[in-house]
């Protein structure tokens, strides 16, 4: 599935040509497999995982986060996701509603 | 003395099923030398195995799953001069100590997080060896459901323990030396490995991989003791031909179903019982479509599900499926078999995660009766107490619900009851909340892949009309007729512990150790352990004294729904501690 997954993103996401919305959708689809079991209510709220919607951190810091996980509380997916699902999550979060805020 | 003699009866009463086929190391000479044994003086007769009733050499206290001792020295009367005789630290606890200590004569053996194992005097915490397997660190780093351990076995002279990723090992008992260590599950691809005990049956060791929410097939495997070699393998999913046309569109290849707890044995008929854990993904947008469309077409064989295995050839006896087509994460991976009898029926009681209790006939796993333990169950309606047929079931289509019921923490989580021979009873830990959820077309998982697959978001709440809580109480195990109840503003996440000197011990999720009048329900003492309990706890003898051992720690992935559903003390509780506790009368 990696690859077919993986086939799809790239073809939907070549760097030039995918919009942010694009993006989020497929973000979407990613975060209610895998991420969306800690970062409740679709990263809405904060549950296992902190809350995510209106996060004030940097791309760079997400992307990074995602990638190396963080010992005893959030697992690394750099093994698990290619670069363009990687960007898709971060697209995602960054089109959530903060509704606190 | 009496304490002894009384211990030692109660002793035999207990064991005298179990004697015969209790895991061999009871043959095994022990004692002596750098272990310091125990002194032999509460041994009975050289037919039965030494400190039979001292001892507890299972994850399970028995093969019969009573986390129950049958010492006697502690009792209602003089808990109240239970002190802290030694703690032992084992570091790195991250996600908290989650297992349950082993001891057999004198030494207490136990594991913590990353697999490490120790070996102490039982009497006074001295370390005699311990052992840290190197584990692969970038795969650690990559899984969800890790890196605790919670148990081990014992037997032949070695300890065994699974590893996070997919070993299993086997160290010299006396020596702490590795005797072999066997690669069993390719975790490099499948992100899951061991994070429950290995169960010992005669020459095998018998251990479940991990995942239920993970896209492989939940393999159990018979591995020879001696030598470490695999014997057998039985997948969950799909383990059989018939089995695999229970699952559509191929969607058998990544089914999950992970047996990941320790289950339990029935020397009478060498079978053993183990439950599995849930198809993957979680949540399926099918809604009632089920059977024929969806991510995994159809009952999904066998995940959620006793089944009922060979230990000799991991050969499939029978089996029954506690929830066709699991649509809610409510598995039966929980590794509690409680065997019993009555009225000339041999019985073994099942908890599923769902929140019902099962009472099987050992013979066939033919249902005999099913009683709900929560409160708050809306994903059925309920389940036919004579067939266990799902009645009324809750589906959940593409879209949002509200209030479903449990939560997917589930009406009960892994940690074991207790049940005494003395009372009767069972006691168990109910668990109350629901969650909101939206359930999500992803894309089907065609492949064995590295990652979650869940289907939906979600978030815990109250149930309606109603706050979240927990509740211990001691019923019939075999008619749920409860006696008594207690209730806990949080629900308990470790294991209890029941003994003959009439006491229920439960570790709870604020910190405090309890007491419990067995008979009665009074709490008869309480201790501050400083950080709250998700692991074992068990009773043991040593140097003719009665010692309770109980694992502290805080931070598995039910424990950390706490902080946002209840605050203090969890949002601050740390998640990177946990030291064994040990007390004696002073």
């Amino acid at each position: 599935m990696i690859r077919t997954l993986t086939l799809a993103v790239a073809l939907s996401l070549g760097p030039a040509v995918v919009s942010d919305e694009e993006a989020s959708l497929t973000g979407a689809q990613i975060f209610a497999s895998t991420c969306g079991f800690c970062h409740q209510d679709g990263g809405r709220v904060a549950g296992r995982g902190p809350k995510l919607a209106g996060t004030d951190r940097p791309d760079d810091f997400l992307l990074n986060r995602i990638r190396v996980g963080k010992e005893g509380a959030m697992p690394a997916y750099g093994r698990a996701f290619s670069e363009a699902q990687l960007r898709a999550l971060v697209a995602y979060i960054r089109s959530l509603k903060d509704d606190a805020r | 003395m009496t304490t002894k003699r009384g211990a030692l009866y109660l002793a035999r009463l207990a064991l005298v099923a179990l004697v015969a086929t209790a895991c061999s190391t009871s043959s095994t000479s022990q004692g002596g030398g750098s272990t310091g044994g125990s002194t032999g003086a509460m041994r009975t007769s050289m037919s039965e195995p030494a400190g039979a009733g001292n001892d507890w050499t299972t994850y399970h206290g028995s093969y019969q799953s009573w986390h129950y001792s049958p010492l006697t020295e502690i009792n209602p009367d003089n808990v109240k001069r239970l002190k802290v005789a030694w703690v032992h630290h084992p570091g790195r606890s991250t996600r908290g100590l989650q297992s349950t200590p082993l001891v057999q004569d004198g030494v207490l053996y136990y594991t913590g997080s990353y697999s490490r194992v120790w070996a102490l005097d039982a009497a006074t915490g001295k370390p005699l060896w311990s052992y840290f397997p190197k584990l692969n660190d970038d795969l650690v780093a990559a899984q969800t459901h890790s890196p605790y351990t919670r148990g081990i076995a014992l037997g032949h002279g070695k300890v065994y323990v699974g590893t996070v990723d997919g070993r299993l090992i086997a160290i010299d008992q006396k020596t702490g030396q590795p005797a072999w260590d066997t690669k069993l599950v390719n975790s490099e691809k499948l992100t899951v490995g061991f994070t429950g005990a290995p169960l010992l049956v005669k020459d095998k060791v018998i251990i479940g991989s991990q995942g239920g929410e993970w896209p492989g097939r939940g393999p159990i495997f018979g591995v020879d003791a001696a030598s470490g070699r695999k014997v057998w393998e039985f997948l969950t999913v799909a383990g059989t031909e018939e089995s695999k046309k229970t699952w559509g569109n191929d969607s058998w290849r990544t089914g999950g179903g992970g047996g990941w707890m320790a289950g339990g044995y029935d020397a009478e008929t060498n079978t053993v019982w183990w439950g599995t854990g849930n198809p993957a993904p979680l949540y399926d947008w099918a809604g009632s479509e089920w059977k024929t469309t969806g991510p995994r077409p159809g009952d999904n064989l066998f995940t959620t599900a006793v089944i009922a295995l060979d230990p000799d050839n991991g050969r499939l006896k029978f089996y029954h499926q506690e929830l066709p087509h699991d649509a809610w994460d409510f598995d039966s991976a929980v590794g509690e078999f409680v065997m019993l009898e009555r009225d000339g029926k041999k019985l073994v009681v099942h908890p599923n995660k769902g929140g019902h209790v099962f009472v099987y006939d050992r013979k066939d796993a033919s249902v005999v009766n099913v009683w709900q333990l929560a409160k708050h169950i809306n994903f059925v309606k309920g389940i036919d107490p004579k067939t266990g047929a799902l009645i009324g079931r809750r589906d959940l289509p593409l879209g949002k619900h509200t209030n479903l019921c449990p939560a997917i923490a589930g009406g009960m989580s892994w940690n074991s009851g207790a049940y005494s021979p003395k009372t009767g009873l069972y006691y168990k830990i109910g668990q109350e909340w629901c969650m909101d959820l939206e359930v999500i077309k992803t894309t089907p998982v065609l492949e064995p892949q590295a990652q979650l697959d869940i289907g939906a978001n979600f978030k815990l709440r109250n149930p309606e009309g109603d706050k979240a809580h927990g509740h211990l109480s001691a019923r019939d195990p075999i008619t749920g007729a409860k006696k008594w109840e207690v209730m806990f503003p949080e629900p308990p996440l470790a294991s209890l512990l029941a003994t003959g000197g009439n006491l229920v011990f439960v570790p709870d999720p604020r910190g405090m150790l309890r007491a419990y009048d067995a008979q009665s329900g009074k709490e008869v003492w309480s201790h501050n352990n400083g950080i709250g309990h998700n692991g074992g706890i068990i009773s043991f003898a040593a140097k003719g004294k009665q010692y309770i051992a109980v694992a502290t720690g805080w931070g598995s992935l039910v424990g950390d729904e706490f902080g946002e559903l209840f605050g203090e003390p969890y949002k601050s509780m740390p998640k990177d501690a946990g030291a064994l506790v040990v007390f004696t009368l002073e």
